[in-house]
């Protein structure tokens, strides 16, 4: 397998530019540049990247959206707003190799005719941002980015935004909202963001790590990329895995690559006891058991069939000695705390579902609390304005169906 | 009479000037404010109304809404620590319990000296290094009580 | 025009008409809490969401706009599903104050409750949130924000309407709050409209607050009679006493709103004394009450006298453009027909106030009567006098003997306007022989020779002229009671005494011989 992504992470001197670029950095900006703008995203379509923060759309489709020669400013938005639980791939890419971020954003920023751009960082990882900050210095100084793109009459600005702590900021069209310096209320679609987005323009968002792959995808062509993971799975991936594993971390795989083989290969096998369940996307998607787990593999398609989802990759691995309503209203909680509260049923659903959790864990729930718990997630489901909604329907629904007895047996005989 | 003194005023001319227009640098400019003068209080935020034309409310309101900024006066030392997932599995609430018995507050509290405030948080990308906590820029991961306690004593001798 | 088929109905909508516009235009009710046709769309309480052919979720008909061949479903039993759903969690953190909330009656959680819900609550008391309640924001407004649905209309109202963004959101998830600054009183001429827009008893009307149950009250169409902008209005009344005003919504003058001055007027019309019996000088000098068929022979009697001994022209008709048209047009006719003056005034103003003049750049209008247009579209202004100043002087200076005096005490003061009431005063000392039609007692009245006692806005069947032009018509919510009488029956009295033959017995009456005026002219 190539590493697209982590192929030079553990080197200390990477965030160097002089260092990026002896090691092949800014060589796909320089190829792109050659190219004709819309053959750029015609490269990346072919090469069937998909996005990475958790929706898993295709990259090149998205960019193809964005109606050009509007007369209107075209906006490309990095989201680094990585809140989802379970999920720390792209703090990894942000601290160690900080220049593929910038050498992506301006492959993008050129294809989409774009001129000023913004990474939108969550404000926990400040001092993350220093790191890319100097590495922006960096680019700006070797005439990299500002009035000319790497020699190019192109000019280029790229800012950090730093976000001031807001899950739901993660949702593009919150993050887009929260840029314009508004609470980060998700907006109604249509209209969309390719047509109309920051500041009523057309707006790309795309995850750190799906802008991270643009360069390699360029310089090694798509062919190169689409020969690795599967049908349609195209590519490699970053999981973060966490949990009851002896060597908790990110690890680029091919999509494709079995489950069972990144918990007991990469990350050194389950600890502390036999292995019970297994949230392999971040909180947002449904749990599978340990069963479940078996002959699973790491692509969007395979993980719909078992029942779950690819999503942002944040595998969290849970032994037998942990207690499922207990993880349950965890989530609950995070669920009820980030929802910004603007449409009903998510504000009240959210808030009430984490209650009825509670006190279920505490011992003072009953058991019709728990079919209420499925009536909530009914009503919440794909009534909402944005998915957090469902974000926190898919944990209470698979948690309760999957581990009905240990919730049972909380209730007050 | 709070206000911006000359360098907080060059970083503020700095903000603007990324933004097409101006309101987009309303949160930015919140949080130089916050570094400013510790917390979003309302004289706070009537400040930065007045300062970039939007009313005082409409600030409050933006403020309010993120965590990130506090609503009332927060540490010196501000501790946020992960209650999520991750962290939960790995041992946050022997750290929480150990915080509350060093610092004898609750989440939410701060001490009467005004050096530590503590509060749970949500997940802060450190789900492979749990449990974990943050104080202001800075990251404290792989946490165990005893490492609360190291933490806090340094942090006390800063 | 896009065509739609909506719960089987076949209908076509202009470009741009969203689902819930749509179903409006075709009579169906889309249950919904954000939406307000004079705001801008929202789309965040989720009531309004409906089935759509092809989609598959329920979109929000408020955002949804229709297109060409659409059919949309409103009443299945997904959509009812989803509707009971919202309700219920709008319901759970929602207190149950309906015993000791003004909103009960006419409030949409309540209605919609008894349509879509009917449900029983699944949530312990202890598991409710816990919000502000009876929050004082000022002399208009009180706010409860534990009832609050957020809706955020009232946001959308201090954002888009009056610019000036009081009331905001704070906080996130189900522990927001409306409110405003600090919780601060509310300093905007219009925020009474957010008690409007209010779907449920969040911010109800302190001028209203425990006074009266909805369901007793009726309800009379008027215009406001506050200043010349003419926002049309909703008197509700009961047994004689006004509870309060309402906007009427009308596209063209006033949307759905009116200001805060405009709303309280209805106080005005009770303070003071009312003038109960005409009444008129004698020989010694003081006023005493006499029958009405007495007061009018009298005046009919004196002014034809001082018509055949000093000239038609020594008689002045001074209006009030406070009046109805109908009563000023029974005025002219009287006056200038039977009587035979030329000479009619009703400017009241220091300067010459302009009708269409604006005070603010939302609604109110400089000049604080309601019918100045009328007034001058009847003809009832003087080049010569130019004004009430000139009508003092010619007054004092013997050209005008007498003069027939409609006075209504303007219902929004302005502190330059606050003489102009001792300006009628002077203008009655100054004649030989004056009739005065008002509401209230004064001191000044003593010194008229006759005084009718009149109804007063609200009280008087008829139309005003806006500063548009528009003729608008309003109501009367109440009555006066007793001998006071509508100043279009007291000019129709005047006029049969003096021998016309016309009958002028009802509103309808009026308006023919106005229409054939109009025409003739």
């Amino acid at each position: 397998m190539n590493k697209v992504l982590l192929a030079n992470v553990d080197q200390p001197d990477q965030t160097n530019i002089d260092k990026y670029r002896e090691r092949g950095g800014y060589q796909g900006l320089q190829k792109a540049l050659a190219m004709e703008q819309t053959a750029v995203i015609d490269e990346v379509k072919a090469s069937g990247l998909r996005g990475r923060g958790g929706a898993g759309f295709p990259t090149g489709m998205k960019w193809g959206f964005v109606p050009r020669n509007t007369g209107k400013a075209t906006y490309l938005l990095c989201n680094a707003d990585e809140s989802e639980p379970g999920t720390f791939k792209d703090r990894l890419l942000l601290e160690r190799d900080p220049h593929m971020l910038i050498e992506g954003m301006a492959i993008a920023c050129y294809a989409l005719d774009c001129h000023l751009s913004y990474i939108y960082i969550r404000g926990e990882y400040e001092f993350v941002a220093y790191t890319v900050q100097k590495a922006l210095d960096e680019a700006y100084a070797a005439k990299i980015l500002g009035p000319s793109l790497m020699g190019k009459d192109y000019p280029l600005d790229i800012f950090i935004h730093l976000g001031q702590g807001a899950y739901i900021c993660g949702e593009e069209t919150s993050l887009i909202e929260s840029l314009e310096g508004y609470r980060g209320y998700p907006r109604l679609k249509p209209p969309f963001p390719a047509v109309s987005g920051f500041l009523a323009s057309p707006t790309v968002v795309n995850n750190v790590e799906t802008l991270c792959a643009v360069p390699w995808i360029v310089k090694n062509g798509a062919a190169a990329y689409s020969a690795m993971g599967t049908e349609k799975s195209k590519g490699t991936k970053l999981f973060s895995i966490s949990g009851h594993v002896s060597k908790p971390g990110t690890y680029e795989v091919e999509l494709g690559y079995p489950l069972m083989d990144l918990i007991n290969n990469e990350a050194g096998g389950v600890t502390g006891g036999k292995l019970k369940a297994v949230i392999p996307g971040g909180s947002s998607v449904p749990v599978l058991t340990a069963a479940e787990c078996e002959g699973v593999t790491l692509d969007y398609e395979a993980l719909l069939k078992a029942g779950s989802m690819l999503g942002s990759g944040g595998v969290i691995v849970f032994n037998d000695t942990v207690k499922m309503p207990e993880v349950l209203s965890v989530i609950a909680d995070f669920y009820a705390h980030e929802s910004c509260g603007q449409c009903t049923p998510c504000r009240e659903g959210t808030g009430w579902a984490a209650k009825i959790l509670r006190n279920l864990v505490a011992g003072k729930g009953k058991v019709p609390d728990i079919d209420l718990l499925y009536k909530i997630a009914d009503m919440m489901e794909g009534k909402t304005i944005c998915p957090l909604a469902d974000a926190d329907v898919m944990p209470i629904r698979s948690f309760v169906t999957k581990f009905r007895s240990e919730f049972e047996s909380f209730c007050a005989s | 009479m709070i206000q911006f003194n000359e360098e907080a005023m060059r970083r503020y001319q700095t903000i603007i000037s990324h933004y097409p227009e101006k309101r987009a640098a309303v949160l930015p400019v919140l949080t130089l404010a916050q570094r400013e003068f510790g917390w979003i209080s309302p004289e706070v935020a009537d400040y930065v109304g007045n300062l970039m034309g939007y009313p005082p409310s409409d600030m409050l309101s933006v403020a309010t809404f993120y965590t990130m900024l506090h609503k009332k006066p927060a540490g010196k030392y501000h501790m946020e620590i992960c209650r999520n997932v991750s962290c939960w599995l790995m041992g946050t609430y022997a750290c929480v319990d150990e915080i509350k018995r060093r610092l004898k507050i609750e989440p939410g509290g701060i001490t009467p000296d005004g050096k530590f405030s503590f509060a749970l948080t949500e997940c802060l990308g450190s789900c492979g290094t749990a449990p974990a906590m943050q104080v202001g820029d800075r990251y404290f991961e792989n946490l165990t009580p005893q490492k609360i306690g190291e933490i806090i004593e340094k942090l006390s001798n800063e | 025009m896009p065509k739609l088929t909506i719960d089987d109905q076949e209908i076509e909508v202009p470009a741009g008409t969203t689902i819930i516009q749509a179903a409006m235009h075709a009579g169906i009710d889309i249950p919904h809490y954000c939406y307000h046709e004079d705001l801008p769309i929202d789309g965040n309480c989720r009531m309004c969401l409906v089935e759509v052919e092809k989609m598959p979720k329920l979109p929000p008909s408020c955002a949804t706009v229709v297109t060409d061949g659409m059919v949309v479903k409103t009443r299945t039993d997904k959509v009812k599903e989803a509707v009971r759903g919202v309700l219920e969690f709008l319901l759970i953190n929602h207190p149950v104050d309906c015993p000791v909330c003004d909103q009960a009656g006419e409030c949409r959680l309540q209605d919609y409750y008894m349509v879509y819900g009917l449900h029983t609550s699944e949530i312990p008391l202890e598991m409710k949130v816990r919000k502000h309640k009876a929050v004082d924001l000022g002399p208009m407004v009180v706010l409860d924000s534990e009832r609050c649905v957020l809706c955020s209309r009232c946001i959308r109202f201090f954002d888009h309407v009056t610019h000036t963004g009081e009331m905001q959101f704070f906080g996130r998830g189900d522990h927001v709050e409306i409110g405003t600054f600090e919780n601060r009183p509310l300093d905007n001429p219009y925020s009474g409209n957010v008690v409007d827009v209010c779907p449920v008893g969040a911010l109800t009307s302190r001028d209203f607050r425990f006074k009266c149950r909805v369901w007793f009250l009726l309800s009379t169409d008027s215009v406001c009679g506050g200043c010349s902008t003419g926002c049309n209005v909703r008197i509700d009344h009961r047994d004689g006493t006004i509870f309060r005003l309402l906007p009427r919504r009308n596209v063209d003058i006033n949307k759905s709103w009116m200001c805060d001055e405009g709303r309280l007027t209805y106080h005005k019309l009770t303070s003071g004394e009312r003038l109960r019996l005409p009444a008129a000088r004698g020989r010694d000098g003081m006023q005493a009450p006499m029958k009405w068929s007495d007061a009018i022979s009298l005046v009919d009697t004196t002014l034809r006298d001082i018509a055949s001994r000093h000239g038609q022209n020594s008689i002045l008709g001074f209006a009030s453009p406070s009046a109805t048209n109908e009563a000023l047009f029974l005025f002219k006719l009287y006056l200038g027909d039977r009587i035979g003056t030329s000479n009619f005034e009703f400017r009241l103003a220091s300067e010459d106030k302009d009708a269409t003049a604006e005070e603010d750049q939302v609604l109110r209008h400089l000049d604080k009567h309601p019918n100045s247009i009328g007034a001058a579209g009847l003809g009832l202004a003087s080049d010569s006098l130019g004004g009430i100043d000139g009508a003092i002087v010619a007054a004092s200076e013997g050209r005008i003997e007498a003069a027939v005096i409609i006075y209504l005490k303007p219902l929004v003061e302005r502190p330059a306007d606050r003489d102009l009431e001792a300006k009628v005063a002077k203008l009655v000392e100054s004649l030989e022989f004056s009739v005065v039609l008002t509401s209230h007692k004064a001191e000044w009245l003593a010194k008229a020779n006759v005084v009718l006692p009149v109804t007063q806005w609200s009280e008087e069947e008829g139309t005003y002229t806006n500063f548009q032009g528009t003729e608008q018509a309003a109501g009367a919510a109440i009555s006066p009671g007793g001998e006071i009488l509508p100043i279009w029956q007291v000019m129709a009295r005047l006029l049969k005494t003096s021998g016309d033959e016309r009958v002028f017995s009802s509103q309808a009456d009026i308006a023919a011989v106005r229409k054939t005026a109009s025409a003739e002219s």
